[in-house]
């Protein structure tokens, strides 16, 4: 995997060298990180969340009016996290309780949220959020771009949530085993519904980055993002199948990625054929991990 | 054999006080069949109790009373003679009762440390934080207690199934198990495995950890069996010591069994022509070594202990599993290729899990039975709903199937019928070499007779039959010939006349 | 035996589904009727019709896929590159014929590429399906290159909107495919295999079924119906770019299973998803005409899909082991 990524630097043109780039790179790609952290736990249990970038729309949406009418980035902040918590809520307890698959769900929770932003902003923008809020996108802490601060923490974050504690150990075993855990008497239903919650809030936060990046609020902004998000978990090296997975990887995959579509960019290949390209490379990545596991 | 027993742990020479662990007069019973019938086991500390018995003699039912999976119908426990319940799982792991499975249940991409100490783990400071030194110092312990020398940040799924096992052992005494019950554990391990568990099963017995010890390997048994108990027909036989048996005794003690002569067959005295030859086959699924023949007109059985590859056989075979190595010829033409080949040269399977792979539950008796012939019945691929019924109402009646009728979904008939509609789906298709895999597995005991009756129609009018076989009995009432399996490999043929059950399980168990 | 119980016998758990469904129909129609007084006029009875239609059309192929426990996510994709291909050809060549052969083509291929993906490389369905998706929707988007075809011929143009005694033309399509549908599913030795694959693939496969040639099989015709719903889709609108076919892939899921057919495997029927069809097109109908806003059509449309498959939970887990 570390090979792609080589290999994707290698294919670069003319400009893409350039320093600007590369941070332009590196900031763009924070947001999908955001996502592609949960995503890759919600994998782990041998699930997924497609309503991710339809959630985050909304969320943006919701940050965006509450931020306009308010002046308050923290009102709106905690606006948009308590909606991505309750789709996620929702998809979690779908699954864990009622036991449907979780593409299913998610799916039309994707259609719901999509159709909600359409249909609350009139499809029109909301524009004017004020420069608290861009802040977030534009400003530096200490010399590093906010992003970059805020991407390493949520990194750090779930490093840490993933592999020392309880929670982590869990997300593990509802991929590996789910038996085994629920033998060992632990309350699976929980956690698998925290881990969706989880996905969920994090495409709330998400919101406050795409909405500074935009200075508004789209009601299509993050459509199809999800996609990318999972292309990444994948091509980082976290199987869909029996709790296997490395959260840098997902790291790694996200900057690649990032890459792929600013190189891409730079030759002018317009953007749904990117979005073809990383179609080809999640198969290729699935095909690679089954074969390495059979 | 007997000189053995001196590599048997030190706690069995005196008789102690009160036995760690007692279960009394413990009786199951399920509908249709009593499982346990008043067994009475004495566990020691520091002894292995070794459980003998055939399929079905009440082995694994009893361990699940004893685990709390189960709930007896009647009897007492007793720990250290102060009487005792178990109505649960959670009851069981209180007083120290830990089961090892054959299944594992491990998870793969976790650690060994998190594996044994899954939903205990040690907390740290932060509330829902792991501290990890403590549980990998702890699990260190254990590991060294077993003398398994694989580092505790290991994951799981890169360990052998040896391994992994010490690895549920050193979870089992996580949770200060104080009564392990092993099941089948060295079934799975080479001979250094097995001679790995045998010294921790001595290091065990050594710190006063009982031991129920299940298997079908008499020469382990001597090994390291303390005491030994036989279930029979879930009734205990007897308990004994090693030194003062012989494998034989202990096979005739699981053997002897009243004769069921309610169903008489003619056997075959001239078989016809050929139908299957099978000559040093191996598989993918493991079995290797395998010769068979069965002609025109013979029901051959294929006998050997659970685990002994007989199904592997036939899946092989039938083109299930891919052959590797070996010749396999029907009908005097080279078998290859899918199942899909296999029924249209004239092969037909009739699965040990009948529910999951013989029948489609929830479609009707008429599509299940209409299944492998299709282009049969159909040959230019229009299907007549009412044609499909006409057929499928003449199978029913033939062999007397009991349903609402056809349109009756599978899944509400009764064991036996469901077996005779698998019966029936072959039946259209007819083949010419049909494997039958545990034929009467979970029916009860007229249905068995019909099914006898069936199986003996279709080699009466030429066809060829093997019959796998769990229950002895059935193997000589039924068969001409019979093959027996052991360690995936064909081990020996038995002819009419030296068919009996001591001969299938004294070849079937590894005599030595 | 059989002549005299048949009349009895016919009220099968799969008749009694459909006929559920049609007096959920009726009752749409009579609620709707009540609400509005413009549903039961000639000119919307005969758009909800056309409407459903496409959908059924979508959907017939579908209903195929979901019956042996798989599933299509590609189809919208798949209507938008077809349309998209089929359209440049008949703006390059002026005929409509070349066009067409050329968007069939393309549905086949699409759904050949998901019954290959899903046989020789072992992909679960909704991974195979939803790549697939994202390839060929990168891919049209790239043909098109942001552009858009219009101006049909108008021999072309009236696959979509045409009329033959005052019936538009989809509909005879509908009801020609519901026949060809039924006919498959009931009446061939395959569609009996596809069933039983739907509902044992084990079972199935040790039954000497060639189970992998039949997956492919339904695969190539779900992209068939895509191809050709993209047509009739295309001919309608007058128009093609990028993301025409979006939109439908929710509705064709939703139709299918609200019309009785389980993501199990082994249950349903493709006049099932024909109900179906009708029954989603009504609703959206209904809000339509309730002049309410069009962007909550894809928000009810997946809450209806929930429910539908809640429901199928809770009717169908006990056969099979988790999906």
């Amino acid at each position: 995997m570390l090979v792609v990524l080589g290999a994707g630097f290698a294919s670069s043109s003319t400009g893409f060298l350039d320093g600007a780039n590369l941070a332009n790179i590196g900031m763009q790609s924070t947001i999908l990180l955001l996502l592609a952290l949960p995503m890759t736990l919600i994998m782990l249990t041998e699930g997924i969340d497609l309503s991710m970038g339809a959630v985050l729309t909304l969320a943006c949406v919701v940050l965006a009016a509450i931020a306009v009418k308010t002046g308050s980035v923290t009102l709106a902040l905690a606006g948009a996290l308590a909606l991505g918590a309750a789709f996620g809520f929702a998809n979690g307890a779908l699954v864990a309780w009622l036991g449907l698959p979780p593409f299913v769900v998610t799916l039309g929770t994707l259609g719901i949220a999509s159709g909600l932003a359409l249909v609350t902003t009139g499809a029109q923008s909301i524009t004017g959020v004020g420069d608290d809020v861009v802040y977030f996108y534009a400003g530096k802490l200490a010399g590093i771009p906010v992003p970059l601060v805020l991407g390493a923490a949520a990194y750090l974050a779930m490093h840490g949530l993933l592999y020392h504690t309880r929670f982590g150990t869990y997300v593990f075993a509802l991929g590996g085993n789910r038996e085994a855990l629920r033998l060992a008497g632990v309350r699976v239903n929980a956690y698998l519904i925290g881990v969706y919650v989880l996905g969920g809030a994090m495409a709330g936060f998400a919101a406050l980055l795409l909405t500074a990046r935009m200075s508004a609020a789209h009601p299509t902004a993050a459509i199809g993002m999800e996609f990318d998000a999972i292309a990444a978990v994948a091509i980082g090296g976290t199987s869909f199948e029996k709790g296997n997975g490395w959260l840098f990887g997902t790291v790694l995959g996200v900057l690649l990625v990032g890459v792929l579509r600013n190189g891409l960019n730079l030759l002018a290949v317009p953007s749904s054929l990117q979005v073809a390209a990383i179609g080809v490379l999640i198969i290729a990545a699935l095909v690679i991990e089954s074969f390495k596991n059979t | 054999m007997t000189a053995v027993a001196a590599a048997v742990g030190p706690a069995h020479g005196g008789e102690q006080a009160a036995p760690l662990f007692e279960l009394r007069g413990i009786t199951k019973s399920f509908p249709g069949v009593r499982a346990l019938d008043a067994v009475s086991l004495e566990i020691r500390a520091g002894e292995v109790h070794v459980l003998l018995g055939e399929n079905g003699a009440g082995k694994s039912s009893l361990m699940k009373v004893l685990c709390g999976a189960y709930l007896a119908d009647q009897g007492e426990f007793f720990h250290r003679g102060e009487p005792v319940a178990i109505r649960s799982p959670a009851d069981a792991r209180t007083l120290g009762i830990a089961v090892i499975f054959q299944e594992f249940s491990l998870v793969p991409y976790l650690s060994v440390a998190q594996n044994i100490f899954l939903g205990r783990e040690p907390r740290g400071k932060i509330p829902g934080s792991v501290d990890h030194k403590r549980m990998h110092a702890r699990a260190r312990e254990l590991l060294d207690r077993l003398g398994l020398e694989v580092d505790t940040r290991a994951l799981v799924h890169t360990l052998g199934v040896a391994q992994q096992q010490l690895v549920e052992i050193a979870k089992a005494l996580s949770q200060e198990a104080r009564i392990l019950v092993l099941d089948e554990p060295t079934a799975a391990l080479s001979e250094r495995e097995t001679e790995r568990l045998f010294s921790i099963i001595q290091r065990l017995q050594s710190q006063g950890v009982a031991m129920i010890y299940i298997s079908h390997r008499l020469a382990e048994v001597f090994r390291v069996g303390g005491r030994i108990t036989v279930l029979r027909d879930g009734r205990k036989v007897g308990s004994l010591l090693p030194a003062s048996t012989t494998p034989d005794e202990l096979v005739s003690m699981m053997v002897g069994r009243k004769v069921d002569t309610s169903y008489a067959r003619r056997y075959c005295e001239s078989p016809g022509e050929v139908v299957l030859e099978v000559k040093g086959m191996g598989a993918v699924n493991g079995v290797s070594g395998v010769d068979l023949v069965v002609r025109a007109g013979e029901i051959v059985g294929l006998s050997g202990l659970v685990g002994s590859g007989r199904t592997e056989v036939a899946r092989a075979l039938f083109g299930a599993d891919r052959v590797t190595a070996g010749e396999v010829r029907l009908l005097n033409r080279s078998r290859e290729g899918g199942p899909d080949r296999a029924v249209r040269s004239g092969m037909a399977l009739v699965p040990e899990k009948r529910k999951q792979e013989g029948l489609a539950l929830i479609r009707s008796v008429a599509d299940n039975i209409l299944l492998a012939s299709l282009k049969q019945i159909f040959p230019r691929g229009w299907f007549s709903p009412a044609k499909g019924i006409g057929v499928a109402s003449e199978r029913i009646r033939q062999l007397r199937i009991a349903t609402p009728g056809p349109r009756q979904m599978v899944q509400f008939l009764s064991g036996g019928n469901q077996q005779k509609v698998v019966v029936a789906k072959w039946l259209s298709a007819d083949a010419k070499l049909i494997i039958f895999d545990e034929p009467t597995l979970g029916i009860d005991v007229g249905a068995k007779e019909e099914i006898f009756a069936l199986i003996d129609q279709l080699v009466q009018r030429g066809a060829a039959v093997l019959m796998i076989s769990s229950e002895l009995s059935e193997v000589v009432k039924v068969c001409d010939r019979a093959y027996v399996m052991r360690d995936k490999r064909v081990v020996g043929e038995l002819a009419r006349a030296e068919l009996s059950e001591t001969n299938l399980l004294r070849l079937a168990m590894h005599d030595a | 035996m059989s002549t005299l119980t048949l009349p009895r016998l016919a009220l099968s758990a799969e008749f009694r589904t459909i006929v559920q469904r049609l007096l959920a129909v009726l009752a749409l129609c009579i609620v709707l009727s009540v609400l509005s007084g413009a549903f039961l006029t000639v000119g919307n009875l005969v758009n909800v019709l056309r409407q459903a239609a496409l959908i059924f059309l979508l959907a017939s192929g579908l209903t195929l896929v979901i019956l042996t426990a798989g599933l299509d996510l590609s189809i919208g994709a798949n209507v938008g590159l077809s349309a998209c291909l089929a359209g440049s050809v008949i703006q390059a060549t002026g005929s409509p014929l070349l066009g067409a052969a050329v968007g069939l083509g393309s549905g086949c291929a699409i759904g050949l590429g998901n019954g290959l993906l899903v046989t020789v490389l072992r992909l679960p369905p909704f991974i195979a399906t939803y790549g697939m998706l994202w390839v060929v929707h990168g891919l049209t988007y790239w043909f098109m290159a942001g552009a858009t075809i219009h101006g049909f011929p108008p021999a072309f143009r009236a696959l979509g909107s045409g009329y033959w005694l005052s019936v538009p033309i989809p509909v005879y399509l509908m009801f020609a495919f519901l026949a060809v549908g039924i006919g498959f599913a009931r009446y061939t030795t395959w569609g009996q295999e596809i069933y039983a694959i739907g509902a044992n693939p084990v079972a199935a496969r040790l039954s000497g079924i060639p189970v992998n040639r039949r997956l492919v099989l339904v695969y190539t015709v779900s992209g068939a119906m895509a191809g050709l719903a993209s047509l009739i889709f295309l001919a309608r609108l007058n128009s093609a770019e990028g993301d025409i076919g979006e939109p439908l892939t929710l509705p064709a899921i939703a139709a299918v299973l609200i019309g009785g057919t389980s993501l199990f495997g082994g249950v349903g029927t493709v006049s099932g998803t024909l109900v179906g069809a009708l029954i989603l097109t009504l609703v959206l109908n209904g809000m339509n005409l309730l002049a309410i806003d069009a962007n909550w059509q894809p928000l009810v449309t997946g809450v209806i899909v929930i429910l539908a498959v809640s429901l199928d939970v809770l009717t169908h887990r006990g056969g099979s082991a988790s999906r």
